[in-house]
């Protein structure tokens, strides 16, 4: 049982990264529809960065750099281009699969075993890992898992409590006034983004310097669309998306449980199940925190 | 002479489809109130927005206190002390008054207490009453305004720019308006008031800058003009208005509401216990500051929403249930008040325009294939009956004026309405010529025995056009009256929620 | 018709920009570009079976774009296309499967086609009623339905549908009674590439000339004004998603009775994201779903051949490099479509006005 739950908040930590990414993105009106992309770039980021180096640091550096890169692109287009989101993802999620298979290729040829890193080690925090099942479920985690603790406060301050928090909520709600009162509606967006691309692309390495300790171009397997549902879930606040992914997570881990176990319940069933549950509740939920100009690109004149 | 504050120097603004704004000068002095007035479109706005930032401009420059500035963005604008007030209100519905004020003038952390402590003493030296802590969107509109003009007052304007102010507002908070614009340039700060009525120029301006078509027409100054010389500037041409034959209005109702209440999830008092009937021939007034369930009105009548209480009767079948196609069917025509979002698909041409209210007609259609000969030629006849500008059928919605648009959405409905004509705003920031048509067809319909039901928020038209006139004031009518009965004045005390015989209303 | 013909330049230009970034990309495999572009063309020109091959490739990304062109017409977003095909998929072989020795080969398969057509309306009609009824973000439930569709078309490959061998996760190939017939001898091109032509043709017709299309355009462009003309928008977000999700199911027919033969995991896993590629370079126009298809198959085949090309080592993967860059280059090419013309009006007005 505490495997599980360990295991749970281990595989949360991609989910929750990404999905409070999207929080801030989305808040200020912008939908990353690239962020499977940006994920599949981080993990390749990560796994590319650790394999040369033999340094996880650069290794993760270079993921975070790789999502910055995507995100930039992608709110190029949709922001300062001001096209569509949806499609615009669409093709940037179609790019990454490339880039990446096409690089790996460059840099590797056909190797004839497949390539391996050193996963990140968990860490014990001193004192609080000795707490019976808390100390272990919490505090025997990787170095990502710690950053994502440490997002959860640091985005709830930001959003609600600063100058820059107050504009980014403006800007998903009335871009006009935004504009109006002297900030630059395209410069929130654009930076959101950018910022939210480059903890996406550390979210995304999780998944090979944090886990797997190898690279294939299905390794994010539609994750970083499980993390933009957990902004929807989460009703586009930070907290949400915590319980979103706590969620999500435990889901995750419960399938990897009983794939190996043996079981009377389908495993595809348990490993469709987060995504049942997503389609459940963006039916069935009544209260809606949606941006009103979510989506919406902001043109200023014409 | 001294230095003007603001002063506009030959300024060219061009959009993709009109020039906005063509060689406009203009200045502002110190304490002074200047109005900017014009029809809808002469490009009052855009010289504003331009001095604001929000717009780019292509000739010509912009002196601040004699200094040639560049103002790129609201920023550039606002460290010059200048503010704008836009038409439409720039909140964010969700967030509170102060949230609303401070955004874009504090850095890091914010204490929110301290802010509210801050800006309700600004508000204290005005005499404003404001909630600082609702989200904004819970609030009157004529306490948005407050908050917007805060905003301005928070980071120490000294020229305030407010666009068409008044639009929103009862005649008593429009003199409160006044009040404070008076107050507020008696400490030595400047006001551009940007409106397109010729009382309000009257009653606050100092100094008269009239624009049409993109160009300034002329300056006056307030004590050396007449309402009538404005106008004529304004206009450019002399209007006649429509002849209102006075007769007895038939007995037999076409429209007839009892009762009728609309409770909502955000507005528990849409529509209260309303009932009039309208008669053959008739055209019917609603009168009222706008928001005060007229648009709710429009959608219980037109099927869009359904009343929780009450009946509502077409030649005296019962339609309260009956949906929006069937009603279409029974002879209800409907101008909307908004145009782009209810009446018109911009990206289809004049002809699927016209098809959109006739699709459940078979007449229309050989086996579900629409027929394109019979549409085109209908619709171009219509293009030349209502002298719409456009070339033909094929032209599309959205290439055409606002004017333009109208009149060919009202063309669409007239043909349709064999009963009724519920017509919201219908001439609502369209130029003088358009309304003058529009009012022309409105008569033509009344001739035609058609029962009209017109709501707006302009008196002018309402006194004009209508037989009787009913006065709404959220959600209730406050009246039913026949033309002549009521003063301005009278009508402005109805408007805002107190009734003749003294109480008030509603609260 | 001037503007049409502008956006066509537009996106031709953006095409070919994209496949010369691509094509520059290919140095970092130390060959030159041009040579390799030059053999792989020739080597597919000469041939008349990888020319079938173009066509065969064409075929499911004629139906998936459509799919996603369809509600992209009444401004909903389906991005499942990829579930319902693959809900057409599994129809289409169990039907062949479970018919192929009772039925002759043309019933057999007009009941697969309707079977396909059906098993992704279905799916698309659940989207759309979700959406009609609940307000829910279509967008979202048509993501999520693919992955729950993909694992249960897994399921069935371990349990019900799986081969009588038991060994791998597939079906039984279907007998050849039930294969769509081949069109043109020596490649695989086959009937269903004539069903995807009519299909696209039949779209453009029901969407511009009929009554329903009307409404459905109408529902798109502005369905506040559509509602208040008495169109039920529900109604519309219905139909709307049932025919995209059955043109989606019919590349099940295509490709079960047409190509593969058989259902295995991972089947065609990426035809419902190339057609929303493909659906925008064809700017929603499902005429031009056809030719941007046949580019895309174009496309498929020049990577195939490429990664085939004797000791370059080229991956397959190339495929998906140059189909994201030429996609990004047509989404690109349409702002500045769009920002040059309106220079140009500007420019026009500042002529005219001062």
């Amino acid at each position: 049982m505490i495997n599980i739950l360990t295991r749970a908040i281990m595989m949360s930590t991609p989910l929750l990264l990404g999905a409070l990414a999207e929080v801030f993105a989305e808040r200020t009106g912008m939908m990353i529809c690239a962020i499977e992309g940006i994920f599949l770039m981080g993990a390749w980021g990560g796994f590319v960065g650790t394999y040369l180096t033999g340094s996880m640091a650069v290794g993760l550096l270079l993921a975070v750099a790789l999502g910055m890169t995507m995100a930039a692109l992608y709110a190029f287009v949709t922001v300062t281009l001001g096209q569509q989101q949806v499609v615009t993802g669409t093709a940037m999620n179609i790019l990454a699969v490339g880039l990446c298979t096409y690089f790996q290729r460059v840099l590797f040829g056909v190797p004839t075993t497949p390539l391996q890193i050193n996963t990140l080690p968990n860490i014990e925090i001193p004192l609080l890992s000795k707490i019976p099942v808390i100390g272990e479920i919490f505090f025997c985690q990787n170095i990502l898992t710690y950053f994502a603790y440490l997002l959860i406060p640091v985005a709830i301050f930001v959003l609600y409590k600063t100058a820059l928090g107050l504009a980014i909520r403006s800007c998903g709600e009335n871009p006009v006034a935004v504009d109006v009162a002297g900030l630059s509606v395209n410069k929130i967006r654009f930076l959101t983004v950018l910022t939210a691309g480059g903890i996406g692309g550390l979210a995304g390495s999780f998944y090979t310097v944090g886990y797997l300790g190898m690279f294939s171009s299905n390794v994010i397997g539609g994750r970083g669309w499980i993390a933009f549902a957990i902004c929807f879930l989460g009703n586009w606040s930070p907290k949400g998306a915590i319980l979103g992914t706590v969620a999500f997570g435990l889901a995750d881990a419960l399938s990897i449980y009983f794939r190996t176990g043996s079981t009377i319940v389908p495993t595809e069933l348990i490993i469709a199940l987060p995504y049942i549950l997503t389609i459940l509740l963006t039916i069935f939920r009544s209260n809606f925190n949606v941006p009103a100009k979510l989506g919406i690109p902001y043109k200023k004149e014409s | 002479m001294a230095v003007p504050v603001v002063e506009l120097q030959h300024v060219t603004k061009c959009f993709a489809k009109v020039v906005a704004n063509k060689d406009v000068s203009l200045s502002v002095n110190e304490g002074e109130v200047v109005a900017l007035l014009g029809e809808n479109g002469a490009g009052k706005s855009t010289i504003m927005k331009i001095l604001y930032g929000l717009y780019g401009l292509d000739e010509g420059k912009i002196l601040i206190r004699g200094k040639e500035v560049t103002v790129k963005n609201p920023a550039d604008a606002m460290a010059q002390g200048i503010a704008m007030i836009q038409q439409h209100f720039s909140l964010v519905p969700t967030h509170t008054a102060t949230e609303n004020i401070i955004l874009g003038n504090v850095h890091g952390f914010i204490p929110l207490k301290d802010y509210t402590e801050k800006l309700e003493k600004i508000a204290a030296e005005y005499g404003f009453e404001v909630p600082m802590d609702k989200p904004v969107g819970e609030l009157a509109v004529g306490q948005q305004q407050k908050i917007e003009i805060l905003k301005a007052l928070y980071i120490n304007t000294n020229v305030l720019i407010m666009d068409e102010p008044t639009a929103v507002l009862t005649p008593q908070e429009s003199d409160n308006l006044m009040t404070f614009i008076k107050d507020f340039t008696a400490k030595g700060n400047s006001v551009i008031f940007i409106t397109h009525k010729m009382k309000e120029v009257m009653a606050v301006a100092d100094r008269i800058v009239v624009m049409r078509n993109g160009v300034v027409v002329d300056e006056v100054r307030r004590e050396s003009t007449s309402e009538q010389e404005l106008a004529r500037l304004m206009i450019g041409q002399e209007i006649v208005p429509p002849e209102r034959t006075e007769e007895a209005i038939s007995e037999n109702e076409v429209l007839t509401l009892e009762n009728v209440s609309l409770k909502e999830k955000h507005n528990a008092k849409a529509l209260q216990h309303v009932s009039f009937a309208i008669h053959e021939g008739e055209i019917f007034g609603i009168a009222g500051v706008s928001g005060n369930g007229q648009d709710d009105l429009c959608d219980v009548i037109c099927g869009l929403k359904k009343p929780t209480e009450g009946r509502i009767l077409l030649r005296g079948e019962d339609v309260t249930n009956s949906s929006i196609r069937s009603r279409n069917g029974r002879g209800i025509g409907y101008v909307p008040v908004d145009r782009y979002r209810d009446a018109m698909v911009m990206d289809m041409n004049l002809a699927e325009n016209v098809l959109l209210k006739r699709c459940f007609d078979k007449n229309w259609f050989n086996k579900g294939f629409i027929r394109r000969k019979m549409l085109n030629e209908y619709t171009n006849r219509l293009i030349e009956k209502h002298r719409v500008k456009a070339n033909d059928y094929a032209d599309m919605a959205g290439g055409l004026s606002g004017g333009n648009q109208q009149k060919v959405v009202l063309g669409r409905e007239v043909d349709l309405a064999g009963n009724l004509l519920v017509l919201n705003q219908p001439t609502r920031g369209l130029d003088m010529g358009a309304v003058d048509r529009i009012h022309h067809v409105i008569m033509e319909e009344k001739k035609n025995k058609k029962a009209v039901l017109l709501i707006s928020t302009e008196l002018t038209e309402i006194f004009e056009m209508c037989d009787r006139i009913a006065v709404m004031h959220d959600g209730e009518i406050m009246g039913i009256y026949r033309n002549g009965e009521l003063t301005t004045q009278e009508i402005g005390l109805l408007m805002a929620g107190v009734s003749l015989d003294g109480e008030a209303k509603g609260e | 018709m001037k503007t049409k013909n502008n956006v066509l330049l537009y996106n031709i230009a953006a095409v070919l920009v994209g496949l010369v970034i691509s094509a520059l990309l290919l140095l970092f495999m130390k060959v030159n570009p041009l040579s390799v572009c030059g053999q792989a063309f020739s080597k597919i020109v000469t041939d008349g079976y990888n020319l079938g091959e173009i066509l065969v490739k064409a075929t499911p990304l004629i139906f998936t774009s459509l799919a996603f062109a369809f509600t992209y017409n009444a401004n909903l977003f389906n991005i499942g296309a990829q579930g319902q095909f693959t809900m057409g998929a599994i129809i289409a072989v169990a039907l062949s499967l479970g018919l192929q020795s009772v039925l002759p080969t043309v019933i057999l398969l007009i009941v697969v086609l309707i079977g396909s057509f059906a098993g992704g309306a279905v799916v698309g009609g659940l989207i759309g009623g979700a959406k009609a009824k609940f307000g829910a973000n279509e967008f979202l439930v048509s993501m999520m339905s693919t992955y729950v569709i993909t694992n249960f078309m897994d399921y069935l490959l371990r349990t019900s549908l799986q081969e009588t061998k038991a060994e791998y996760m597939q079906t039984d190939a279907i007998s050849s009674s039930a294969y769509l017939p081949n069109i043109i001898p020596g490649t695989r091109v086959h009937f269903g590439f004539i069903i995807a032509v009519a299909a696209a043709v039949g779209v453009w017709v029901l969407l511009n000339k009929t009554n329903l299309g009307f409404q459905i355009r109408a529902v798109g462009k502005n369905r506040f004004a559509a509602q208040l003309a008495g169109i039920s928008t529900g109604r519309i977000y219905i139909i709307s998603f049932m025919i995209a999700g059955g043109l989606a199911g019919m590349a099940g027919l295509t490709e079960i009775n047409g190509v593969q033969h058989m259902l295995l995991r991972d089947f065609n896993a990426s035809i419902g994201s190339y057609g929303i590629g493909i659906a925008i370079l064809a700017n929603g126009n499902p005429l031009g779903c056809i030719f941007a298809s046949i580019l895309f198959g174009f496309l498929n085949v020049m990577g195939t051949t490429m990664g085939r090309l004797p000791g370059l080592n080229i991956p397959a993967s190339i495929i998906e490099l140059i189909e994201g860059i030429v996609m990004i280059c047509v989404i690109i090419s349409y702002a500045v479509r769009g920002n040059v013309e309106n220079k140009k009006k500007k420019a026009l007005m500042r002529k005219a006005g001062v």
